[in-house]
């Protein structure tokens, strides 16, 4: 018979042996190689990479790319869950619609995105055109910030429905009783907005600010499928550097270098994350 | 659409503000939903149509051909039933591992509990990217590429730390009454899991099993790093291939991507509140 102290280790090992193989070890494989240099170990591909206006030129784009991102998921999800914050016929149907481009795979998602952006017979240049002063399409692959602008938007449109459902419960979750209360006390739409709503989903809205910024920064599939990561260079944020690296010009070293930047990236949000978990349960 | 039922109490809601709460959402609404419209309108065309400009913004009849044309030219079948098999193969790794692990992290106490958690955590923010390299070469030096079984051992990898998660917050709500009650009633802890737990969270193993299903039937990066054979492909592979053929038709390619989009977003539309809770009770609490 198991004694009863070593019972939960055993239970936890399958799940751990997979997670050391196949997540941990690699990682750290990863850092070992990015140490690696002709004469033994040493940070000779750190200071390369810290001397490579490219990589600087990339972290700019994955801050802008990250942030954007974040905020408009975070703002647009918000907008949407308050204005659903009610009661109306058809509430649940679309709820129902709001769940599709969250179910709805990367791939076809970037196909989705292409085709409508297509210089000669994408939908969306219908309604460009439609615009004042529009005369010919924008060659929205082509050009640097508009494919920023694209990839940004695909991965908002993708990702929001989520963060809209969350906040949505969150709201639906403030007791009546404090609006009630705040009514009395004479506040108006603005007051109870700031008094008892945002106190109230404050939690949720720090831990998917969070999260948000973990989707954006990992953001691959999308990117690499709508613009490869171009025109030149303009799109590609660290997932795709990284697979760049390692796919297209075998420098494993590198790859494994701005490899260990994200990994410092995540260790530092899922620190916030946990201190986010922390404060939210003391208060 | 737009006619309020009496909102909350507390509020009354004028009818002007009404109007334009509802006009809003319908606005809002077209907008998030046109891709997806669009996305369907443009596989029921014929190929004459697809290429008009400015394309009409209403179907003029339904044709199915593309849909046709993709199954008998395009070895669509083929990759379905291949990520059908590799995402049931996830499913059924994740389940192996994630219920004794919920089951220790919910119901026992032991050091390292919350080490394990924060772990967990980790392993799911890793960007796959951060990985994707390393694990090729381990894959490469164990002869597992081009082997789609075990693509499914890496998906698992990186879903059952959510999983676990959501499985755990499941656990948590069954009350530990009845769990003692069957042990004194003579069960053993496998028997007491089998019999009164496992019952008892269905709900949260069926959330689990499709996270960890489409997670997998999704996924891309890794599926196109370690797969190169062309008759190993998985849907997401065959359609990112479809994509950079200049010679398919867009809409067959608007087709496929119908094709392969129709069982995630119906399992999500069908599980979707009850998935909401299940990660809103692990991560936000009040």
């Amino acid at each position: 018979m198991i004694g009863s102290r070593a019972f939960p280790y055993l239970l936890i090992l399958p799940m751990l042996a997979l997670e050391g193989a196949l997540v941990l070890y690699p990682i750290a494989r990863g850092a070992l190689s990015s140490l690696e240099t002709p004469a033994g170990f040493g940070l000779d591909t750190y200071r390369r990479m810290l001397a490579d206006p490219d990589f600087w030129a990339m972290i700019g784009r994955t801050v802008l790319f990250t942030l954007a991102v974040d905020a408009i998921i975070l703002a647009v999800g918000l907008g949407l869950a308050l204005l659903m914050n009610w009661s109306f016929r058809g509430r649940g149907l679309v709820r129902s619609l709001l769940t599709v481009p969250w179910a709805i795979p990367e791939v076809p998602v970037a196909i989705t995105f292409v085709l409508m952006l297509d210089p000669s017979f994408g939908v969306f240049n219908a309604f460009v055109r439609l615009l004042p002063g529009v005369e010919e399409s924008p060659q929205w692959l082509l050009d640097p910030t508009l494919a920023m602008l694209v990839v940004i938007a695909a991965t908002v449109w993708k990702g929001f429905p989520f963060y809209s459902l969350v906040l949505l419960s969150a709201l639906q979750a403030v007791p009546d009783e404090l609006y009630e209360a705040a009514t009395m006390d004479g506040a108006g739409r603005v007051g109870q907005f700031r008094y008892i709503t945002l106190p109230g989903i404050r939690g949720s809205l720090a831990l998917l600010a969070v999260l948000g910024f973990i989707y954006s920064t990992q953001q691959f599939t999308l990117i690499w499928l709508i613009t490869g990561g171009g025109p030149v260079d303009a799109t590609t944020t660290l997932a795709p550097a990284i697979y760049m690296q390692a796919f297209r010009f075998y420098d494993f070293g590198y790859a494994g270098a701005i490899a260990v930047v994200g990994f410092l990236i995540s260790a530092i949000a899922t620190t916030a994350f946990v201190l986010v978990q922390r404060g939210m349960a003391e208060s | 659409m737009t006619a309020a039922a009496p909102g909350r109490s507390a509020r009354r809601v004028f009818p002007i503000e009404a109007a334009l709460r509802g006009l809003a959402i319908v606005l809002v609404s077209a907008i998030v939903f046109f891709p997806v419209y669009w996305m369907v309108l443009s596989s029921l065309r014929s190929s004459s149509e697809s290429l008009s400009f400015p394309p009409p913004l209403l179907p003029h009849g339904l044709d199915v051909s593309a849909y046709v044309q993709l199954f008998s030219d395009k070895p669509i079948a083929r990759w379905l039933a291949l990520s059908t098999l590799v995402a049931s193969l996830t499913v059924l790794a994740t389940l192996v591992l994630v219920i004794p692990a919920a089951y220790a992290l919910s119901r026992l106490a032991w050091r390292g509990r919350s080490a394990f958690g924060l772990l967990l955590l980790f392993t799911q923010i890793m960007p796959a990217a951060v990985v994707v390299a390393p694990v090729l070469a381990l894959y490469r030096s164990l002869g597992w590429t081009d082997s789609l079984w075990a693509l499914a051992l890496l998906h698992t990898a990186f879903v059952v730390p959510l999983c676990a998660w959501v499985l755990k917050a499941s656990f948590d709500a069954v009350p530990r009454e009845l769990v003692e009650a069957a042990l004194i009633d003579g069960c053993n802890r496998w028997t007491a899991l089998w019999l009164v737990l496992l019952p008892l969270t269905r709900p949260g193993l069926v959330a689990v099993s499709v996270i960890a299903f489409f997670a997998s039937w999704n996924e891309y990066l890794f599926a196109s790093t370690l797969i190169t054979r062309n008759e190993l492909y998985t849907a997401s592979l065959g359609l990112a291939t479809l994509m950079t053929q200049l010679d398919t038709p867009l809409f067959v390619l608007m087709a496929a991507g119908v094709t392969f989009s129709v069982l995630p977003v119906a399992f999500y539309m069908a599980i979707q509140r009850h998935l909401l809770r299940g990660l809103t009770a692990g991560a936000v609490k009040g």
